[in-house]
């Protein structure tokens, strides 16, 4: 039974181990996306480019004034109704990078918001991987050195 | 204990009642009382949410007055015309912009939204009103252009896409370049060499016209040369690219494809000036006509309270460079 | 766990001591912090309707929000309520006086509080209530002024007919899951020996005396074992003539494995806190706009149909989930205490969880909009003020690199304490099998932590 369970987290932590392996990176291509801008919504919400590549935005607005601002590229870009704006870069970090709306635009303005998702995303793979060790890490060491103190479990509670 | 118990008492009192009352006396009565001259607080709303409140304001020429734009609700963009020169720029929400003014003419004059800022951006304007020391106010004058339009019978508001009679020449591809280059060796009629009678008369005209002095001519020869008439000459100053980004793309869009924001539902659709065939037999004061006095049954707005006639006449210029550039 | 490893702090900073036990202590903070709401409610009134620009919520919604969940709950626990201008006013009211101890009792109608609403479920109606409509609360500087107004009139009127603080105990929304994060803190307000209070027959810290009022949050100091309804007021520490009373710097999370107090209301406000985080990183913080106009009510079918989800998925959807594993873990391990019993005493692993995800929800707004609290601190009202010369400063986001890099180290540790709540509350039901009933929830609880990381990094 104990066998079971430590193959078991050998196997969570395998699967961490693996999602830390570098992965192997394809060409640079160059991905042009237009992005819309209403309230309270990017369309698309969500782009997805490999580390590397150009991307090409150009961004529209439908509706009042919007702008986005990238976080970790600091890019800041307005917008009006009509008039289109190219914003240029390379997507040089990997990670989920939030783009947001940088002028007030109404009630929910500080919650329009949208991802750019640089893949393959190291820091997430990273963090999963890191909550995959830590829990099977916190398993092992609670069958390994609490199950002796187990015998004693009541004393958790305190007269 | 009594002593700390009386301060603790006060600072409620204070935090309850001088408090409020301090920040709102100062607000609604010491600034305005001890202003140097007359303050007027504008919320520039967008017109679903009210519009400019107030929209009407008078002063008399000779006073000097700060208007206060705040903008409650999104980014609107103020500027007051005709012919002030005047342009706020963009008021953000929560946001005072100010501007400080001494009239030195009479006359009645428009502040307006010049950042589409709701489906009903146009109608967010406001009537500035300046007396004279005696207490006139200059009736508006009349458009001269507009006048003689009426005259000849043109109707402004005639439908123009698919009424055209040169089938053939909506195939042809106009250069303006190629054209400058044709024209030295062409014919050119007294009528199709005189500016000013370009602006009554549609570019079809001036082709039929070339291609009457110089038979041998193709048509697309015939076509061109008429497109380097057209094109400005000068090119329009670039306040004008401005003005046509603030007032007009939102429709019309930024190159005059007609394809507008997809939140803006028009009763029509926006003329396209990219598009020759529409262009072909449009007359450039009759586009005049139309911007200064709005398209009757249409949503096109009247600019007329907005702008000067040579503002108006370097947008007509622009909408040709978009036409004849397009390409 | 031994009292031990426990430290004295005001034996250590007697000066500390001094300071709260003065009268005059809470009222001061009080007063600050009642200015500061004052301010809160006026420019939700009069100033500009562009939250961003406003005061009362960017200082509300964003500074004291931050202020709360991320130092002061998991650092200090209940230190908020201490110092919470709401309860203020009435209190004040009740006890005719606001630094000076009146002679006599309070000044009320003495109602009884109905013993059926002894517990934190009004509270938990209240913060779902006022959760479903958070996005226009949130965002309405008018409307959010009336809110905070209407706290402050309800916390008058409560004071008014019953003794105490009743309001506080058992009807804020805020209090609640105050009182249920602060079993995490690292500090407590103690008995030093409990035998002493036992022996002592006046009770003074519950009755009251010349020093200070009987304890306004009606627990009796002398066996609390917990910090979720002290609201650390002190003036327990005034009344008591032996000097018994004590602030403890103690492991973090010690009150939840308090067993015998555990109670399905509680476990209820961990589902709640916990699901409200979730659906808060979703709704707010997501891609979605359609979400967010249904949140923002801009119809209101779709209103209802996001309100309905809310409420299912906080008092259905995660309970149900959990049941269901607790329903495998009483059997894998083989537990013979009633299923009801357990499901209370296990959801109380869900308090380290919902707490760093409150903290991750907050960082990942608090960061990115933190630079309105400087604009607005020179135009509170957007009236075009520049008291201090911020007023144009522009909205910057600061440090988003460290967002997600803060967000995933709190996550995972409250992860990792709630799985060792979760082997010690199963110890005590089956010494012997104690990782048998860990595994199912630790399952559970690394996949809610991973359903978090993907929502803020993936």
């Amino acid at each position: 039974m104990r066998m079971v369970l430590y193959a078991s987290l050998l196997v969570i932590a395998l699967v961490a181990l693996w999602l830390l392996l570098p992965t192997q990176s394809q060409a640079a291509t160059t991905h042009h996306v237009t992005i819309d801008a209403a309230q309270y919504e990017f369309s698309p919400g969500r782009i997805e480019v490999a580390q590397g590549d150009e991307v090409i935005i150009t961004l529209t607005a439908s509706d009042v004034v919007h702008g986005l601002y990238l976080d970790g590229y600091d890019i800041e870009q307005q917008v009006l109704p009509g008039v289109s704006q190219q914003i240029r870069f390379f997507a040089d970090q990997p990670g989920k990078f939030r783009y947001r709306c940088s002028v007030s635009c109404g009630a929910l303005h500080p919650f329009m918001i949208g991802e750019l998702v640089v893949s393959s995303n190291a820091p997430f793979r990273q963090a999963v991987a890191a909550v995959l060790l830590a829990v099977a890490g916190s398993i092992f060491y609670l069958s390994r050195f609490r199950s002796s103190q187990n015998e004693q479990g009541s004393e958790t509670t305190r007269a | 204990m009594m002593k700390r118990e009386r301060l603790a008492r006060l600072l409620v009192l204070g935090i309850f009642v001088a408090l409020p009352l301090a920040l709102l006396g100062y607000q609604y009565g010491l600034r305005p009382l001890t202003a140097p001259h007359r303050v007027i607080d504008i919320v520039a709303a967008a017109p679903e949410a009210g519009g400019f409140q107030p929209d009407s304001i008078q002063v008399q020429t000779g006073e000097t007055v700060t208007l206060r734009f705040s903008a409650p609700d999104v980014t609107h963009g103020i500027a007051i015309g005709p012919g002030l020169g005047i342009d706020i720029g963009s008021v953000e929400p929560g946001q005072v912009r100010e501007i400080t003014l001494t009239f030195d003419h009479a006359g009645t004059f428009t502040f307006y939204c010049n950042t589409w800022c709701s489906r009903d951006h146009w109608r967010m304007r406001g009537v500035l009103s300046v007396y004279d020391t005696d207490g006139s106010l200059p009736a508006p004058s009349r458009d001269p252009v507009i006048d003689q339009l009426v005259a000849e019978g043109v109707d402004i508001d005639a439908a123009h896409s698919g009424q055209t009679n040169h089938t053939e020449a909506v195939a042809l591809v106009p250069s303006p370049e190629r054209g400058a280059v044709l024209l030295p060796n062409l014919t050119v009629p007294h009528e199709v060499g005189n500016s000013q009678r370009r602006r009554t008369h549609t570019l079809a005209e001036a082709a039929a016209l070339l291609q009457a002095a110089n038979p041998t001519a193709s048509e697309q020869d015939v076509i061109d040369a008429a497109a380097a008439l057209w094109l400005p000459s000068p090119a329009p100053p670039a306040d004008t690219a401005r003005l046509y980004q603030q007032n007009c793309a939102a429709c019309h869009g930024e190159t005059g494809s007609g394809q507008s924001l997809s939140t803006i539902t028009t009763a029509s659709e926006p003329a396209a000036f990219a598009d020759f065939s529409y262009m072909l037999h449009m007359r450039s004061d009759v586009l005049y006509a139309k911007i200064r006095r709005g398209g009757m049954g249409t949503d096109m707005p009247n600019f007329g309270t907005l702008f000067m006639p040579d503002e108006t006449w370097a947008l007509v210029d622009y909408l040709w460079g978009l036409t004849l550039a397009a390409e | 766990m031994a009292a031990d490893t426990r430290v004295d702090v005001l034996r250590r900073l007697p000066l500390l001591a001094r300071l709260l036990k003065s009268r005059a202590f809470q009222p001061a903070l009080m007063l600050l912090t009642l200015f500061v709401f004052t301010l809160a409610i006026l420019t939700g009134w009069f100033g500009t309707p562009a939250g961003s620009r406003n005061f009362g919520i960017v200082f509300v919604w964003i500074v004291w929000w931050a202020l709360l969940i991320v130092i002061l709950v998991p650092f200090f626990g209940r230190l908020w309520c201490m110092i919470c201008p709401i309860p203020a006013p009435g209190e004040w009211l009740q006890r005719r006086g606001i630094i000076r101890r009146a002679p006599g009792k309070l000044r009320s109608l003495h109602r009884r509080w109905d013993r059926r609403l002894k517990n934190m479920w009004l509270q938990n109606f209240g913060f779902l209530t006022i959760a479903t409509f958070s996005a226009i609360i949130l965002t309405r500087p008018n409307i959010s002024a009336w809110v905070l107004f209407g706290f402050i009139v309800l916390a008058i009127v409560l004071s008014l007919i019953f003794d105490n603080r009743v309001f506080c105990r058992y009807v804020c929304p805020v209090g609640g899951f105050i009182g249920l994060y602060a079993m995490m803190a690292p500090i407590e307000l103690r008995a030093r020996d409990c035998a002493a209070c036992k022996a002592h027959r006046t009770k003074d810290c519950v009755t009251g005396s010349a020093a200070g009022y009987g304890c306004p949050w009606m627990v009796y100091p002398g066996n609390l074992q917990r910090n979720t309804y002290c609201g650390l007021c002190m003036e327990c520490l005034k009344t008591c003539p032996k000097d018994n009373i004590t602030i403890r710097v103690r492991p973090v999370g010690a009150d939840l494995l308090v067993m015998k107090e555990h109670r399905l209301d509680e476990a209820y406000k961990a589902f709640i806190m916990l699901a409200c985080a979730l659906l808060y990183s979703v709704v707010l913080l997501g891609p979605w706009g359609w979400l967010k106009d249904a949140a923002n009510m801009e119809s209101l079918p779709a209103w209802a149909a996001y309100a309905a989800a809310f409420w299912g998925i906080n008092l259905l959807v995660l309970p149900g989930m959990f049941g269901g594993v607790t329903i495998i873990a009483r059997f894998a391990a083989k537990q013979t205490a009633p299923l009801r019993q357990l499901f209370i005493d296990y959801a109380y692993a869900l308090v380290p969880l919902g707490l760093a995800a409150w903290i991750a929800f907050s960082l990942g707004f608090v960061f990115a909009n933190g630079s309105y609290a400087l604009s607005v601190i020179s135009d509170p009202f957007g009236w075009g003020w520049n008291l201090f010369g911020t007023a144009e400063l522009s909205w910057t986001p600061i440090l988003p690199g460290a967002v997600n890099l803060l967000q995933m180290g709190v996550l995972t540790g409250g992860l990792l304490f709630g799985i060792n709540v979760i082997h010690r509350v199963a110890a005590h039901h089956s010494p012997g099998r104690a990782l048998h009933a860990t595994l199912p929830f630790a399952g559970l609880l690394t996949t809610l932590t991973l359903v978090f990381l993907w929502l803020y990094l993936g």
